[in-house]
């Protein structure tokens, strides 16, 4: 009973967040913002936290979701929201090409290899003039239609940002108690033996690369509705991948809602301390957020979630 | 061959020395304990800065920023380790990656608040001038970086293969439990490897500060290049990362004259991932 | 004679109020939101420019007796037009990226309320921050982003100060051309940029501006930013020996380019540096001696003694301990000027009122910070006034050698370098 009361509560609480910052824009768009960052990370989470290949590169499929959705719009004048599909197919693809060569390689060197081709990807980006080249490519600077997403309030955001989140952890929930979540869990653990007793550990790696970068293509074509513009930088950058790792880091990769905890911390972390400590222009900032970081790393390596676990055999004596 | 050729294929030799210095501290660690630092690019930042202090503070030259750089980023890499490094290791690989990078954020704007924005660079008249020798003209800086580099990256790689420590070192690498059961302390051989890899990358900083410029974002790109030239020559391998970083070099060098150098990066990184493929474990890696 | 008394006591009691009111009223600051990238890479030049908008906060607030005589906003006391109202800077970092400009510019017009924005450097960062404050109606003045596409929104309440790309094109020809006519080769021309979206925009706007002008661009190297090693680059151009080299580059490709060419030993006979990282002072202080006689593309140049450009770089060289203005931070301070005179003339805090002043903007050639012609805007909020100046560095100074209106020396050509 208590736990139904628990989650209900929680429930709400998440529903009616924007009605209750409604009288400050700025908390009402950093509920947004974690949301976006939430989608990121567990998508990332599917290959990197489920099946253990952790990629430092999957700001290429987050920058086909962002490129998609601004070139539909340059180039057709179409809302950028319908490059959304365009852009997770395309990364579905992408992900089946780089995956099927780096896949094969095993732990850092796998993560060296997708840092490789996302830089890779970032600097080809530059030399393209459809996609804008180096100065990138602008959205729409007003509104045409409701379905070009572009809301002056962040709380439709929210609530789409929501939708998307929910579905997705959905699906992730689905996976792991399903056939495939086993496979993944075997993979994860001990990749010989699960092939010793017959998992194809390349396909079932390959299907979890595609559907998370499916999801981070998602999350690129939000980002572009919401922001309006992308360049190389914001697009491929890779800053972007290594957010989207260490938020589900900290939070607990491979845990549900590891990368939602994750986000909860970060976001909120990085943009209210710019804001009080960023005007100095010292750099503050993140000098907060690195040794923030660091301490979580240290006392909790596998991420904050794993309080709970140690709750929880403490409870079972 | 044109004489231009050469002097470019020279200078990518040189660049690759560098990068080879600045990568070894990288694979030692990466080989004995299977860590990789995403710090690694500020280190050698910070190595930058330590030989620009010796200049502004006491007029130093190499002669004491070298020596300087190589005991303070020891200092910095013992420090990690004992504070940070041994406890995620403990954790997943994850946690390598979040606290390393936590730590390349804290070192990186640290460095922003003590010293600044701006660039700083040491002035030409320390190592001194440039002169030519068969036509290819070598700058000064440069020539002694590349050798120095090259005679440090061969000496850590007689340390490791030569010498008792250097054994003590290897045995905690391959299996630290049968190591600390013959005698040998694994912490300790850690902290050692630690420490002399951050000697060389400090070393690095220290030499590179005379010919390309210091700010506290410097380390990024850096980080980049180390990152690549330890995964091509070979996770653990010294001389690999050797080999790697001159190949790399000229490659870069190369294809920035042939054809432009925008796309000397995607040379690299095409070579990169095409040798990751066909040989997974680099040059000169454990199979 | 009681009454008349308690009415005049009554009426006095209401004046006195009204006074007191009406100078608490005068006293709230007008708060005007700053936003620049103050970390990240491009935190040198936003620093400086950071800087340079406070010297304009001080002259209008603290006044300046020399400044004064010219310019009647730096009488000090505030903004006349607003009973003294004190200018309150609230200044933002942009961290280098367009998410964080766009967050930060929300906070700063909805949680602190500012009247108007400045900023933001970078012209990705500026579109994307500029998108947010015309979505809430709030004034945002660009002092320096050179992007085309900025002023093709169709906003109404975004302001442009700065010439663009095609200005600079147009300068760079025009000097060029003149030189030939004085007898100098000019037959072939290397330009060598940046790969991102400054080095592409402005190149690429130079060629085609070059092209209907007849100017041979024969070498076009571009190369990555932040590059480790330029040795390549440098070799190429030594083998084609081009008459004219021009640089399009940050601050640490510029150091980088000018270590390696004298390492190298290669220097053309015209070579020409668009202002950025050339003109950065970091870039100065430690690197004049090597590129004596190098030509640059700046919008700001000390000028006359007594001329509005002279004090403000006293000003600001008090505050910076010595670095002089640049091309970046001149700019940043005529637009928080221009900002400042519209915010005057407006005579209040509405955003609509500083819009409607801010479009009137009629500043002339003499009351410049800026080597401007002036600050008037067109429908699309361009400056059409704006201009460029071309400098020669000579003895560790830029110094202004054309158009000769604004010249305090001659071109002094060869390049010499070291």
């Amino acid at each position: 009973m208590k736990r139904w009361l628990f989650w209900g509560a929680l429930g709400v609480l998440v529903l009616a967040y924007p009605l209750l910052t409604a009288d400050s824009a700025v908390y009402q768009r950093l509920g947004a913002l974690v949301l976006l960052a939430a989608i990121g990370a567990s998508a990332w989470n599917i290959v990197g936290g489920y099946a253990g290949q952790v990629s430092v590169g999957h700001a290429i499929f987050f920058g086909f979701g962002a490129y998609a959705s601004v070139v539909v719009y340059t180039h057709f004048e179409w809302p950028p929201i319908a490059g959304a599909p365009i852009g997770m197919l395309l990364s579905v693809l992408v992900a089946a090409v780089i995956g099927v060569p780096t896949l094969r390689l095993s732990g850092h060197y796998f993560s060296m290899a997708t840092i490789a081709v996302g830089e890779l990807v970032r600097v080809l980006s530059s030399t393209s003039d459809y996609i804008g080249g180096a100065q990138g490519l602008g959205g729409p600077a007003m509104p045409r239609s409701v379905f070009d997403l572009s809301f002056l309030s962040a709380a439709p955001f929210y609530y789409i940002f929501l939708a998307v989140l929910v579905l997705l952890l959905g699906l992730t929930w689905w996976i792991e108690r399903g056939r495939m979540g086993f496979y993944l869990r075997a993979i994860k653990d001990s990749e010989r033996a699960a092939r010793s007793l017959g998992v194809s550990a390349g396909r079932y790696k390959l299907y979890a690369y595609m559907l998370s970068g499916a999801f981070a293509s998602l999350a690129g074509s939000l980002y572009l509705c919401m922001f309006g513009f992308v360049d190389p930088e914001s697009g491929f950058g890779i800053l972007i991948s290594v957010k989207m790792v260490v938020m589900a880091a900290l939070g607990g990769a491979g845990q549900l809602f590891g990368p939602l905890v994750g986000a909860l911390i970060l976001v909120p972390l990085e943009e209210l301390s710019n804001s009080y400590l960023g005007g100095q222009g010292a750099g503050l900032t993140f000098v907060v957020y690195g040794a923030i970081i660091v301490i979580i790393a240290r006392f909790l390596p596998s991420g904050l979630l794993s309080l709970l676990d140690r709750r929880k055999v403490r409870r079972a004596d | 061959m044109s004489m231009t050729l050469v002097q470019v294929v020279v200078s990518g030799l040189l660049l690759g020395a560098v990068y080879a210095l600045f990568s070894s501290g990288l694979t030692l660690i990466w080989g004995m304990m299977n860590v990789v630092n995403f710090a690694h690019g500020d280190f050698v930042m910070l190595g930058m800065y330590s030989a620009v202090m010796v200049w502004t503070a006491l007029g130093g030259g190499p002669f004491a920023a070298v020596p300087i750089a190589a005991m303070m980023i020891a200092t910095l890499g013992v420090a990690s380790y004992f504070l940070l490094v041994r406890h995620i290791m403990k954790g997943p690989m994850l946690a390598q990656i979040l606290g390393t990078f936590g730590l390349a954020l804290f070192l990186r704007y640290a460095a922003f608040w003590t010293f600044g924005a701006n660039f700083k660079t040491l002035p030409d008249t320390i190592v001194g001038g440039s002169f030519v020798l068969g036509g290819i003209r070598f700058e000064g800086s440069r020539v002694l970086a590349g050798v120095m580099g090259l005679a440090i990256t061969l000496l850590l790689h007689l340390i490791l293969t030569r010498t008792a420590i250097g054994s003590r070192m290897l045995a905690v690498s391959e299996d630290a439990t049968a190591a600390q059961l013959m005698g040998i302390r694994p912490q300790r051989m850690q902290a050692l490897a630690w420490a002399m890899a951050g000697a060389a990358t400090g070393i690095a900083g220290a030499l590179i500060a005379n010919f390309f410029y210091t700010s506290p974002t410097v380390g990024e790109t850096l980080a980049i290049v180390a990152f690549v030239t330890v995964s091509f020559g070979g996770f653990g391998s010294v001389l690999g990362a050797l080999v790697a970083g001159l190949i790399i070099g000229v490659v870069e060098s190369v294809s920035a004259y042939a054809i432009g150098p925008v796309y000397k990066d995607v040379v690299v990184y095409i070579l990169f991932v095409l040798v990751l493929w066909f040989r997974p474990q680099g040059l000169m890696g454990k199979a | 004679m009681a009454g008349i008394t308690r009415r005049t006591m009554a009426a006095a009691t209401a004046l006195v109020a009204l006074g007191l009111a009406g100078n608490a009223a005068a006293q709230a600051p007008v708060k005007i939101g700053v936003v620049y990238p103050l970390s990240g890479n491009a935190a040198s030049a936003g620093n400086y420019e950071k800087m340079a908008i406070e010297v304009g906060a001080e002259i209008v607030n603290d006044g300046n007796a020399d400044l004064a005589k010219i310019l009647p906003i730096a009488k000090g006391g505030g903004l006349a037009g607003l009973k003294g109202a004190k200018i309150q800077l609230v200044i933002a970092d942009n961290q280098g990226t367009p998410a964080a400009g766009q967050n930060q510019t929300l906070r700063l017009i909805t949680e602190e309320k500012v009247v108007a924005v400045i900023g933001a450097y970078q012209s990705g960062i500026t579109l994307t921050a500029s998108a947010i404050a015309e979505r809430h109606g709030i004034p945002f003045v660009n002092p320096e982003s050179v992007a085309s596409n900025l002023t093709e929104r169709g906003f109404k309440f975004f302001f442009r100060v700065t010439p663009v790309a095609a200005d600079f094109a147009k300068a760079y020809s025009t000097f060029l051309k003149e030189q030939k006519a004085a007898g100098r080769k000019v037959d072939s021309i290397a330009i060598v940029h940046e790969n991102t979206e400054y080095g592409n925009s402005v190149s690429s706007v130079i060629g085609e501006v070059f092209k209907t002008d007849g100017l041979n661009v024969t070498q076009k190297i571009s190369y990555s930013a932040n590059s480790t090693d330029v040795q390549p680059q440098v070799l190429q151009m030594k083998e084609k020996n081009p008459d004219v080299v021009i640089f399009i580059s940050y601050t640490s490709d510029a150091i980088l380019y000018t270590k390696t060419m004298k390492e190298l030993n290669w220097k053309p006979a015209i070579m020409i540096a668009d202002d950025a990282g050339f003109n950065d002072p970091a870039f100065v202080k430690s690197m004049a001696p090597l590129v004596e006689g190098l030509i640059s593309r700046t919008s700001f140049a000390a000028g006359k003694p007594g001329s509005v450009a002279a004090i403000c770089d006293a000003l600001y060289k008090k505050k910076t301990n010595g670095d002089g203005l640049d091309d970046v931070s001149g700019r940043g301070l005529q637009g928080f000027l221009v900002l400042a005179d519209a915010i005057n003339r407006a005579g209040s805090t509405e955003p609509e009122k500083i819009r409607a002043a801010l479009a009137a903007t009629d500043l002339k050639k003499e009351a410049m910070v800026a080597g401007y012609d002036g600050v008037k805007f067109d429908a699309k909020g361009q400056n059409i006034l704006a201009s460029s100046i071309i400098t020669q560095m000579r003895g560790g100074q830029y110094v202004p050698v054309w158009p000769k209106a604004n010249a305090t020396g001659e071109v002094a050509l060869p390049y010499k370098g070291w």
